[in-house]
């Protein structure tokens, strides 16, 4: 989850999250080279004493500010569009889990084997106990195991929502009537938090979502544990 | 949107109660925009205010259509020169202008300068109080700010939430670190586990 006055990004619980954040940081290097290269004309052109009222044309200079994007937009695109082919690779995931936005909450549906679902309310902050998340904590979490791929579908129940968990790279929005698909791998065992990302209504900020990745055997106990309890 | 009035015939009652209030608010609202815009041509440009600044004011009347004099720092050269009309004395010192400049004195070198230019480079690039002025009411504004967010938060912020409290922040911290939340270059990095303590 993000600390107080957090700027950047919650550090990475996925394969693809971690590259996202490489490339964040290679996208954001030339941003600051081109600004602060921007921001050095712009004061030179300020502090300048000397005026030149009769330039014409300069074809030099406009061969380079027309190469010179194009190399950087290449610089750029390259390391984004290797990321984005990555992200559509094939990996056979272990489990399929359903997420259905409703108003205003999540329902979960582990159906691989046996039939499992649940709904994930959010914990209303008067009912929290000293210690916990303001607006992020829920009744159910939604458990899935470490270092497997999960294949998540996400729909909804009335209006548009979006399924997100920040840390883990993945958002998606959940539309009724139609069924999206997103896929994630859990690298270390947490609990990670994210929030409703599609104006749904009054309460649009108050339906988190939560993460809970576990080793296999906790996840098999959990989930028996779940099929007995509903 | 004008404030033009719809044309009226005599003999009819062409504009209702709601109209002729709209109309109302129209003409208000263009008097209104008039008052703002010579207020803020008054403030930035007037001339009390430029003179005040420490800025050279000129009184005359400009006729573009004519050559005009002008102190630029990129013209060297203007088009006519500062002094038009010449009396008997400037005219004599014209003339001596024209023999070898050796024999003129200093003086004279100054005030045949002044004939063809009104400033010197030194004066036209000579700075100004404006700035003065301007971050003035700039700490003014912030001032005024910081007035209205205090008097907000006395009078019309509710209580905030018992989770922002001391103790639940403490709590809260201590679980953030016991699930290892941010653990590459996050908070947990910043906590001696060992040591049990912040490093």
């Amino acid at each position: 989850m993000a600390t107080p006055l957090q700027l950047g990004f919650q550090d990475a619980a996925s394969p693809v999250m971690e590259e996202l954040v490489h490339f964040h940081d290679h996208a954001l290097m030339v941003v600051y080279l081109i600004s602060s290269f921007v921001l050095y004309i712009i004061i030179t052109l300020v502090m300048m004493k000397l005026t030149n009222k009769h330039a014409h044309d300069s074809q030099e200079i406009e061969i380079v500010w027309t190469v010179l994007p194009a190399i950087i937009l290449i610089v750029v695109a390259l390391p984004s569009l290797r990321i984005l082919y990555l992200m559509d690779e094939i990996n056979n995931p272990h489990l399929t889990v359903k997420a259905i936005g409703h108003q205003w909450y999540w329902s979960y549906e582990y159906t691989d084997y046996k039939d499992l679902s649940f709904d994930s309310y959010m914990t209303p902050t008067q009912d929290l106990t000293p210690g916990q998340f303001r607006l992020l904590e829920v009744d159910h979490r939604m458990v899935v195991p470490t270092e497997s791929p999960i294949r998540v579908l996400i729909t909804a129940d009335d209006v548009i929502h979006s399924w997100t968990v920040p840390s883990m790279g993945v958002k998606m929005d959940a539309v009724p009537g139609r069924l999206n698909q997103t896929t994630f791998i859990p690298s270390r065992p947490g609990v990670y938090y994210g929030q409703c990302s599609e104006i749904c209504g009054a309460n649009h900020s108050f339906m988190p979502i939560v993460i809970e990745a576990v080793p296999l055997k906790h996840f098999e106990d959990w989930s028996t544990s779940m099929l007995e309890f509903t | 949107m004008g404030n033009e009035t719809p044309a009226r015939l005599p003999h009819v009652r062409t504009t209702s109660r709601a109209q002729s209030l709209k109309l109302k608010m129209l003409a208000s609202q263009a008097v209104m925009r008039g008052l703002q815009r010579g207020l803020w041509r008054a403030l930035s440009t007037g001339r009390c205010v430029q003179a005040a600044h420490g800025k050279e004011v000129s009184a005359d009347v400009l006729d573009c259509s004519q050559p005009q004099y002008c102190n630029r720092l990129d013209t060297p050269l203007p088009d006519i020169p500062f002094v038009r009309s010449l009396n008997a004395e400037q005219k004599k010192l014209k003339e001596k202008e024209k023999g070898p400049w050796t024999k003129l004195t200093k003086e004279e070198k100054l005030a045949l300068y002044r004939l063809s230019y009104e400033l010197t480079y030194a004066e036209m690039s000579k700075s100004s109080n404006e700035w003065k002025t301007v971050i003035g009411a700039i700490l003014y504004f912030l001032g005024f700010t910081g007035l209205v967010v205090w008097w907000q938060r006395l009078y019309v912020y509710g209580d905030v939430p018992q989770t922002l409290s001391q103790e639940w922040v403490e709590k809260q911290t201590k679980r953030m670190l016991d699930m290892r939340t941010n653990p590459v270059q996050g908070i947990s990095t910043h906590w001696d586990y060992e040591k049990n303590q912040w490093k």
